[in-house]
């Protein structure tokens, strides 16, 4: 009798904890029949009048219905956390298309980025980056690198005068004897930066460019020193190996004074329009150290030796992104200097 | 300069070298050559024929005519030279030959079917001359006389600023000698040369400036049209034929290098040539028609009554060869080289005379030019006489000391071994005397024509054995160094992290040129005497060099918001800052910009942000405005303590929409960079925070109010963060209330209540003491 009673309880109140629409609704059948008033609290006090063996038998079936629907009940809970959950998720969808705020990366530019380049590359050949002024004077200019005045070298370099023997620099060149003199003998330095020439500007002509000066100094420094250390150094600016030659080339603060070519790299050699079917391109000017620019840095040419280099920067960035206007790199564009 | 190969090949016998061949041999071992181009080469193909009739066509300027090309036969062409005549013989070119880059066709001009055509100088590219058709002596049907398809090398003239020997062809065709192993044909026979008093006079000032002047006087002298094949020869290296005597000089020139003049003897007075300075005020109308005023500082030829040349530049007009010349003296001198380029200089002329002497040329040069130059006249001027023997002054010679070059010190320069019979084979091949005074060291005797300038060490001589036994026989070798890190550059370390914390920021980097214009520097307020000057300038608006980076950005965002509404960019620079007496201050900045084109409250605190990323803690100061800023969004930046750089808006007036510009003084900046950082202990009791907002005039600083807040705080404060600010009702109108958290900790313990009460209580009372209203 009892017992279906209890049966009776537990199927219609686990009917109603399946059929609670909300947790509100739960909750309330919770009250209803777990409560402190609920059913089954009134069905145990009525199990005060039952034998000592009945009582017994009622309270285990009455805790097996308690925990029957405490699970229940439980289970319906987690329903419907997971239903709110999988709802707040739901509501929660974002368009992860649209654009993040803030603003986007800088560049920095082609010149700089190629300039860092080296300057690792030389550094890691324990190579020491040095700077120098860009008004220079006429001295350091020309004639501490064996152009006197009168040389008609001059020539190979228009040059912006200011005045009270100050010029703009010409080349890069100079810094090998603010190198010399800082840094003394055994030495081996670059100097990366802005030079001038009074040029008419045009797609292929600047009036501003970049170099970069290269120089070594010890014991005994020869050609094939140079040779080698060139090649690796362009087979690592352009990426692959590339065939080096030299040939003679008059610049006054290096003797014997070289341009150095590569092999073309767009035809292999067989020759193209880059290379106006020669299978060479002129790439920079280079040479052993002048005995009188030794001189002029403090160093005895009988002691020591050395090389020099000139790379145009300008140069190799152009012929890196292929830029066909040299008028780009300072005009401050950014339609042009955002793709860097 | 142009080189004839023909005119090489003539010099070196049985040059076998083709000219694509001898050019990459030059441009390998002697001189960058920028090219080798036919020329001529219808002269394989154009005949000499004879007109046999000329004949009107109607309602034309142009005629017919028939003309014998021999073999050929007879060909009609159309003709509009004026001195298409029956009887003379001229160039006929055939159908289906290039002139000048266009095909010669047989088509019909005025009716009449045109097969070929007859040839002017200047359409064969003998000479300039266009007015008529050329007047040959020749047989029909046969080549133009002497005259041959030829090519031209052209090189680099810088590659041959060191070599004076090589402006001309004898010295290139020693040098194809040399490189092909070849026997070198001296065109001189000095013994043209009589013996015997000069029947000219000479005296030199300063033997310094002219250190040789040789002369000869000729007479009988007959000017006229060169020879075609001399015209020819001129015009293919770019050389304008003159009459015979000039061409003659050119001739000579262009193949030893040695400059020549001729003056009309007849126009000279006096018996004399001085080689001395010009007066002062002294005037000369030259050749080329100007006349120039001379100063002390340039050498002049005189005769008994002034100049009569510019000396290594130009001769003078009035003593110029004419048809009616019948004497003529020749010059042949040497002359200083810095001297003849410093007047070539200041005069802006520049000559082929004087494009060589400034090279150096070689005293020795003289004689052997006026031997060439008689043997030549004779050729084109026939019964021309010479008067006397050679006037030739010269300094005493000198003969520099041989150059000792050791093989071990050669052997360790070129970077491989090298026999000894090889480099005295090289040497001897360019005419360099060479004997072993030890074993293993020779002494070399240089040529004079290499010795004015080019060669006097012996690492120049590297040069020479280096180019010949080939660059390509050298192997790369590496270097034995010591490995160890470089000397370390702080600054450019600096400068690259500057750089990629800018661009980190969204900002891209530009370049921007030194140069300003006036006008550029005065609209930014700037005095244009402030700055460096450029004495030379391509152009008036890149006259002054730059010492704010602001003109530049300021273009670089005119420009970039006709394309963009907002952008940011940057520059790393120098300014150059003018000082008196050396070299000016070189000072690197960074300015940084941010474009919007809204009206709204714009990018300030944006810039800000940068500056607060590259400088932690900085802050800016309000000052007063420069002209191109924004009076009231301007400030300087002060990082610790110090100022170093500038925050403003431009000014309405210079930019539309807002742009707001970080400019910082990176040296500066770079100076106050390195900290020490000391580990600070971390708080282990909590803190406790607390808001308060402070009622304050409307521009009053927040900045200033957070100070003010922290100072009353004391020891505990741990942080003060800026929460907002408020304008408006219930505040008057002139009033702010600006908020601030703040939070107190101590070291050893959590702070009481009390205790924290009473550390706000305290700043509430400081405030107030102040005059602040206080919202707690
Ligand atoms: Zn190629």
């Amino acid at each position: 009798m009892l017992e279906s009673q209890l049966q009776n309880l537990a199927a219609s109140a686990g009917e109603r904890i399946l059929a609670a629409a909300s947790p509100e609704q739960l909750e309330a059948v919770r009250v209803e029949v777990l409560g402190r008033k609920g059913a089954i609290a009134e069905f145990s006090k009525g199990m005060g009048k039952l034998t000592a063996e009945d009582r017994a038998r009622a309270g285990r079936l009455l805790n097996s219905v308690k925990n029957e629907l405490e699970a229940a009940l439980e289970a319906r809970r987690k329903r419907f956390a997971d239903e709110a959950l999988q709802a707040r998720l739901d509501a929660e969808w974002i368009d992860v298309t649209l654009p993040a705020p803030g603003p986007r990366p800088g560049t920095l530019h082609p010149l700089t980025q190629i300039q860092q380049e080296l300057e690792d590359l030389f550094t890691s050949m324990g190579v020491a980056v040095l700077d120098g002024p860009e008004v220079e004077s006429e001295y350091n200019n020309f004639d501490a690198l064996n152009i006197p005045p009168d040389h008609p070298a001059r020539d190979m370099q228009d040059t912006f005068w200011l005045g009270e023997g100050l010029c703009l620099r010409t080349h890069t060149s100079p810094v090998q004897v603010r190198g010399m003199a800082k840094l003394g003998p055994p030495l081996r330095m670059i100097a990366p930066g802005r030079v001038f020439r009074n040029e008419e500007v045009d797609a292929s002509h600047e009036h501003t460019f970049y170099q970069l000066e290269g120089m070594m100094v010890d014991r005994d420094v020869s050609i094939a020193n140079m040779l080698y250390f060139m090649k690796t150094l362009l087979s690592h600016v352009f990426g692959r190996e590339v065939t080096v030659r030299l040939r003679p080339g008059y610049f006054p603060f290096v003797e014997p004074g070289f341009e150095l070519d590569i092999q073309c790299l767009i035809c292999g050699g067989a020759g193209c329009a880059v290379c106006k079917q020669s299978g060479w391109v002129e790439l920079l000017p280079c040479g052993l150290v002048h005995p009188n620019v030794l001189r002029q840095g403090g160093i005895d040419p009988e002691q020591w030796g050395g090389f020099a280099f000139g790379l145009g920067l300008t140069r190799l960035v152009m012929m890196r992104y292929g830029i066909d206007d040299i008028r780009h790199l300072q005009g401050g564009d950014l339609r042009f200097l955002r793709q860097f | 300069m142009k080189f004839s190969y023909n005119w090489i090949h003539e010099l070196v016998e049985g040059l076998e070298a083709s000219p694509a061949d001898l050019t990459r041999l030059i441009t390998i071992k002697t001189a960058e050559c920028e090219g080798v181009e036919a020329a001529g080469a219808h002269f394989a193909q154009v005949v000499a024929a004879r007109i046999l009739e000329v004949e009107a066509i109607p309602g034309s300027h142009n005629r017919r005519a028939v003309a014998d090309a021999g073999p050929l036969g007879r060909r009609t062409v159309v003709c509009g030279a004026p001195n298409c005549r029956a009887g003379i013989v001229t160039a006929y070119v055939p159908a289906g030959v290039f002139l000048e880059g266009r095909e010669i066709g047989r088509r019909v001009v005025d009716g009449v079917e045109s097969d070929g055509m007859l040839a002017s100088g200047s359409e064969l590219g003998i000479n300039r001359d266009h007015e008529g058709i050329l007047e040959l002596d020749a047989e029909p049907g046969v080549p133009l006389p002497h005259i041959v398809p030829d090519h031209i090398i052209e090189v680099d003239n810088k590659s041959l600023t060191h070599r004076p020997d090589l402006w001309g062809h004898y010295g290139m065709a020693r040098e194809a000698a040399a490189i092909t192993g070849k026997r070198l044909l001296d065109p001189v026979r000095l013994e043209r040369i009589p013996p015997g008093a000069a029947a000219v006079k000479v005296t030199i000032e300063d033997f310094q400036l002219c250190p040789r002047y040789s002369a000869l006087v000729f007479e009988n002298v007959t000017v006229r049209p060169s020879p075609l094949w001399l015209q020819y020869r001129l015009e293919a290296i770019g050389l304008n034929s003159i009459n015979n005597i000039v061409d003659v000089t050119n001739y000579v020139m262009a193949e030893l290098a040695q400059p020549m003049h001729a003056f009309d003897a007849d126009k000279l007075s006096g018996d004399t040539i001085f080689v001395r300075n010009a007066r002062e005020g002294e005037r000369i109308t030259a050749l080329n028609g100007e006349a120039y005023d001379l100063t002390a500082a340039s050498l002049v030829i005189a005769d008994g009554s002034g100049p009569i040349a510019i000396a290594g530049v130009i001769g003078g007009l009035d003593s110029a060869i004419s048809d009616s010349t019948t004497r003529l003296v020749l010059e042949s001198a040497n002359f200083h080289a810095a001297n003849i380029r410093r007047t070539s200089s200041r005069l802006k002329l520049r000559t082929d005379a004087s494009m060589r002497f400034e090279k150096s040329q070689d005293p020795v040069n003289t004689a052997r030019g006026l031997a060439r130059a008689v043997e030549l006249l004779e050729m084109v001027s026939p019964g021309i006489r010479l008067t006397g023997g050679m006037a030739d002054l010269a300094a005493p010679a000198r003969t520099p000391a041989p150059i000792t070059l050791p093989m071990d010190w050669l052997m360790r320069k070129l970077g491989r071994p090298i026999e000894s019979a090889e480099v005295r084979s090289i040497l001897e091949s360019l005419m360099f005397g060479v004997s072993e005074t030890s074993p293993g060291v020779f002494s070399v005797s240089v040529p004079s024509w290499r010795a004015t300038k080019d060669i006097s060490i012996k690492d120049d001589l590297v040069e020479e054995i280096g180019r010949m036994v080939g660059y390509a026989t050298i192997t790369p070798t590496a270097p034995v160094v010591p490995t160890k890190p470089p000397p370390d550059n702080p600054r450019r370390r600096f400068h690259r992290a500057v750089r990629q914390a800018v661009a980190a920021q969204g900002f891209h980097e530009v370049y921007n040129y030194s140069f300003l214009s006036e006008e550029d520097v005065r609209r930014f307020g700037l005095a244009p005497a402030d700055h460096v000057a450029v004495a030379n300038p391509i152009s008036v608006d890149q006259a002054l060099l730059r010492r704010t980076l602001i003109p530049g950005i300021w273009k670089n965002i005119r420009e970039n918001s006709k394309h963009f509404d907002q952008f940011r960019l940057f520059e790393v620079g120098v300014e150059i800052h003018k000082r008196e007496g050396g070299l000016p201050d070189e000072v690197p900045h960074l300015a940084a910009a941010i474009y919007e084109r809204t009206k709204e409250a714009g990018p300030f605190y944006e810039v800000k942000r940068l500056a607060e990323c590259l400088m932690p803690g900085c802050e800016p100061r309000p000052g007063s405005a420069r002209m191109f800023e924004h009076p009231f969004r301007a400030a300087d930046i002060v990082w610790r303590g110090e100022t170093v750089g500038r925050l403003f808006e431009f000014h309405p007036d210079f930019v539309e929409g807002r742009a707001v510009v970080l400019d910082v003084d990176l040296a500066r900046m770079e100076a106050l960079a390195p900290v020490e950082k000391r580990y600070q202990p971390v708080r282990r009791f909590p803190g406790s925070a607390f808001d308060l907002s402070v009622i304050a005039p409307r521009r009053a600083l927040a900045g200033d109010l957070r100070k003010q807040l922290a100072s009353f705080a004391g020891p505990q404060l741990e942080s003060i963060v800026y929460l907002r600010q408020y304008e408006g009702s219930p505040l008057p109108d002139d009033a702010k209330s600006v908020s601030f958290r703040l939070t107190v900790a101590a070291t050893d313990r959590t702070l009481s209540s009390e205790e924290v009460g009473a550390t706000r209580d305290a700043i509430i009372e400081g405030m107030r003491g102040l005059g602040y209203e206080m919202r707690v």
